[in-house]
């Protein structure tokens, strides 16, 4: 699997007569989580969907490896989780998944196993009306990964999921992507998130966004529950809020 | 700016017009734009006699027709308990082609003024009735509960947040009704007025006189045009909302047994029989011309009787099934195309919307003249009559994909008609199938209508012929025939969408 990094080269975007980002620049490794955090409004999904390709910059380009967005899309390498599940509600959880390979032109792989993964089983031939917010949203998150793109973006992906769930995913998914060495860019509210699934946390100001702070997230060990706890942990969540409220 | 491009197109195409007939000279069915102003100003002070006639007629049912769909909304609103059999017998009313009921309506109110406002006011009432009823159920639960936390009843809700928050909605049935009303006022003076632009077009129809029948059809689309704008601009200028509305009653209950459904219907039917008996012995009407159900049921009882009144009906239905079936499929498609591409579907937007404001039945004529008084002629007739409305909510009903799964299929490029096929397509099924239910009494209209106007053929000319023969038993049959026809079709169109919508709509994610 090939490995592509995001060049975001001095991207701007306005909407009617509002600057939501101004020359924003950033490369973003290939293989790498990184966390984009910041206040609710800063234009953080804007460079998101910038990224993938929904949203045209005004002026500026953005370059998954060597490839404008549409391409890398159009080649099924791109795949993109949203705050909203969007589901289908005509299809069963299992074609709602399916999708993912399907709008990709790739092959339907393991559907089963990923729907066990998420925390699905015995609900896949549930429709989407027939499981609650928090499930519709793991429907979601299964169908961005069932296409095993190169670039994964998860807009804000486990906010309707309840506490105990996420848990779980903020365990079992990121193994998943890190060993296909998928790019992953990840816009979260959740400092705690942030730190506890990236090895790179961007802190956005208010709008338009400007990076206030870069911090890499080098943390020993492996990213569980446990790792909440540490000393280390509670250090770097520290060090993002305190930026984070600098900047506000 | 927009006024002086439209005035620019008004004119391109009006030299079109008269240039393509000026190349194809001798023709019967198309009159020149000229030929017509010529009509128009020989015959000025006639057409503007009739077309205040047929206007005040419209206007006057206009307000009583809205005024019974206010109340009726509002007794819906405060009483639940009596929403589901006070719709129902709406329902059963609307399903009533206009045709039908204007005979029995001249019959009753005599030669004056009386059935075609009736008739208009009959025309507007379900239509403002059901954007007003989507209009007081958009207040949120919160509201409601809002309301209850402090110990307040219906009433209260409905005075202090329905009742404005169902002006928008309002408006937007008033503007729909308004050709409707002159729709209804129109098919008031076909069935035997002795003024107005209803007559004039059935005399112009009947003495082949295409300059005139071109001049009324463009003179009661104008007529309906202005009223259309005019309501549009007084509602942009007292609410600036103006909502998305699918013109439609409310599909059928999910949750409902069968026996409930069943025990419903003949409570229903029973209260529509009990209240035209009562009505007519209450007013003390002539048994000679009022029939009562008990007339009608015995008059049918007997076989020569039902025979003419059935072989009539298949005729009918011959001609007016592969209509209906062709206009809806028409209206899909074409919306379903048209969406492929957004730039045509931006353009063609505002030009179906506007088809609104044309009372279509108005173009029969002008259609019959063009196809023939045949199969073809009186399909076509059908089929446009259905393809409007069709396009137009299935054009909204595609907008209705909601933009996340958009953004989905675009984050992945996938093409327009995977787009199309397998997210726009779905989402546009309930907007489908409301116009499909909807199309149902449209038809059984366009078809009664064409065939007392210009066939001579089915139940449309029996009945008109019944109606100047005096054999009343037989006009009430046929009325109570179509109206059983359209309910039962309706029916069986909202069982397959029952059926269809259960998958594809069960709850919006």
């Amino acid at each position: 699997m090939a490995s592509v990094d995001i060049h975001c080269d001095s991207i701007t975007k306005r909407f009617g007569g509002t600057e939501v980002v101004i020359p924003f620049s950033v490369t973003l490794a290939a293989g790498q989580t990184t966390a984009l955090v910041g206040p609710s409004g800063c234009g953080k999904s804007t460079i998101l969907r910038m990224i993938a390709g929904l949203d045209t910059p005004d002026s500026g380009t953005v370059a998954l490896g060597a490839e404008p967005p549409r391409t890398v899309a159009r080649n099924g390498a791109l795949a993109m989780a949203f705050q909203d599940p969007s589901l289908l509600p005509w299809r069963s959880a299992r074609a709602n998944i399916a999708l993912g390979a399907e709008l990709a032109r790739k092959p339907v792989g393991d559907v089963d196993a990923l729907i066990d993964l998420v925390g699905l089983g015995g609900f896949a031939d549930h429709r989407p009306g027939e499981l609650s917010g928090g499930m519709r949203q793991r429907v979601a998150i299964a169908r961005s990964l069932i296409s095993e793109p190169d670039v994964l973006l998860l807009d804000e992906p486990f906010g309707a999921v309840d506490a105990m769930t996420r848990r779980r995913l903020n365990e079992d998914l990121p193994p998943l992507w890190r060993s296909r060495g998928a790019t992953v860019v990840l816009v979260t509210h959740s400092v705690q998130q942030a730190v506890l699934l990236s090895d790179r946390v961007l802190v956005l100001s208010p709008r338009p966004a400007r990076v206030v702070a870069d911090i890499p997230i080098a943390l020993t060990g492996t990213r569980d529950s446990k790792l909440v706890q540490t000393a280390e942990f509670a250090a770097l969540s520290k060090e993002i809020f305190a930026v984070l409220e600098d900047s506000i | 700016m927009t006024v002086l491009r439209l005035l620019l197109w008004l004119c391109v195409v009006l030299v079109l017009w008269e240039g393509a007939l000026r190349l194809v000279p001798g023709s019967l069915l198309v009159s020149s734009p000229l030929a017509i102003a010529g009509y128009v100003s020989n015959n000025a002070a006639l057409l503007a006699r009739a077309a205040l006639e047929t206007s005040v007629n419209a206007a006057q049912g206009f307000v009583w027709g809205n005024l019974a769909a206010i109340g009726l909304g509002t007794i819906m609103i405060v009483f639940p308990r009596s929403a589901r059999t006070l719709s129902a017998v709406c329902l059963l009313v609307f399903c009533v082609p206009l045709i039908a009921s204007g005979p029995i309506l001249r019959v009753l109110f005599g030669p004056g003024t009386g059935p075609q406002i009736a008739l208009a006011a009959l025309a507007v009432y379900y239509t403002t009735l059901l954007t007003l009823l989507v209009g007081l159920r958009a207040v949120s639960q919160t509201w409601t509960d809002l309301m209850r936390v402090y110990g307040r009843g219906p009433m209260s809700t409905l005075i202090r947040a329905r009742a404005r928050a169902s002006l928008p909605y309002l408006f937007v049935g008033l503007q729909i009704s308004a050709p409707a009303a002159l729709l209804g006022a129109m098919i008031g003076e076909f069935t035997g007025a002795e003024r107005g632009l209803g007559v004039l077009t059935l005399r112009a129809m009947r003495g082949l006189d295409t300059n005139a029948t071109w001049a009324l059809a463009l003179i009661a689309a104008l007529i309906a045009m202005i009223a259309y704008g005019s309501i549009g601009w007084l509602g942009q200028r007292v609410v600036a909302y103006r909502p998305v509305i699918l013109l439609s009653a409310p599909a059928v209950s999910v949750r409902q047994r069968p026996w409930k459904y069943l025990l419903e219907i003949g409570f229903t039917t029973a209260f529509v029989l009990i209240l035209w008996q009562v009505s007519m012995d209450a007013l003390d009407l002539n048994r000679f011309f009022a029939k009562r159900p008990g007339d009608v049921w015995a008059f049918l009882a007997e076989a020569q009787n039902r025979n003419t009144v059935l072989s009539a009906l298949a005729e009918t239905l011959s001609f007016a099934v592969p209509g209906y079936l062709a206009g809806l499929a028409l209206g899909a498609a074409l919306a379903a195309l048209v969406v492929l591409s957004p730039a045509l579907n931006r353009a063609t937007m505002p030009v179906a919307v506007a088809l609104r404001a044309v009372p279509i039945i108005t173009t029969a004529p002008l259609l019959v003249l063009a196809f023939g008084r045949g199969l073809v002629g009186t399909m076509v007739v059908v089929a446009v009559m259905i393809f409007f409305p069709t396009f137009v909510a299935c054009q909204q009903g595609l907008r209705q994909t909601p933009g996340q799964v958009v953004d989905l299929f675009r984050s992945y490029d996938a093409g327009r008609w995977h787009l199309l096929r397998a997210a726009q397509i779905p989402a546009m099924l309930p907007a489908f199938f409301a116009s499909a239910r909807m199309a149902v009494p449209a038809a059984l209209l366009a078809i009664t209508t064409v065939e007392w106007l210009a066939t001579g053929k089915g139940i449309g000319v029996l009945m008109a012929t019944t109606a100047s023969t005096s054999n009343y038993n037989m006009l009430w049959s046929c009325v109570v025939i179509l109206a059983v026809v359209a309910v039962v079709v309706y029916a069986a169109v909202a069982a397959v969408e029952h059926r269809v919508l259960r998958i594809y709509a069960n709850e919006q994610v």
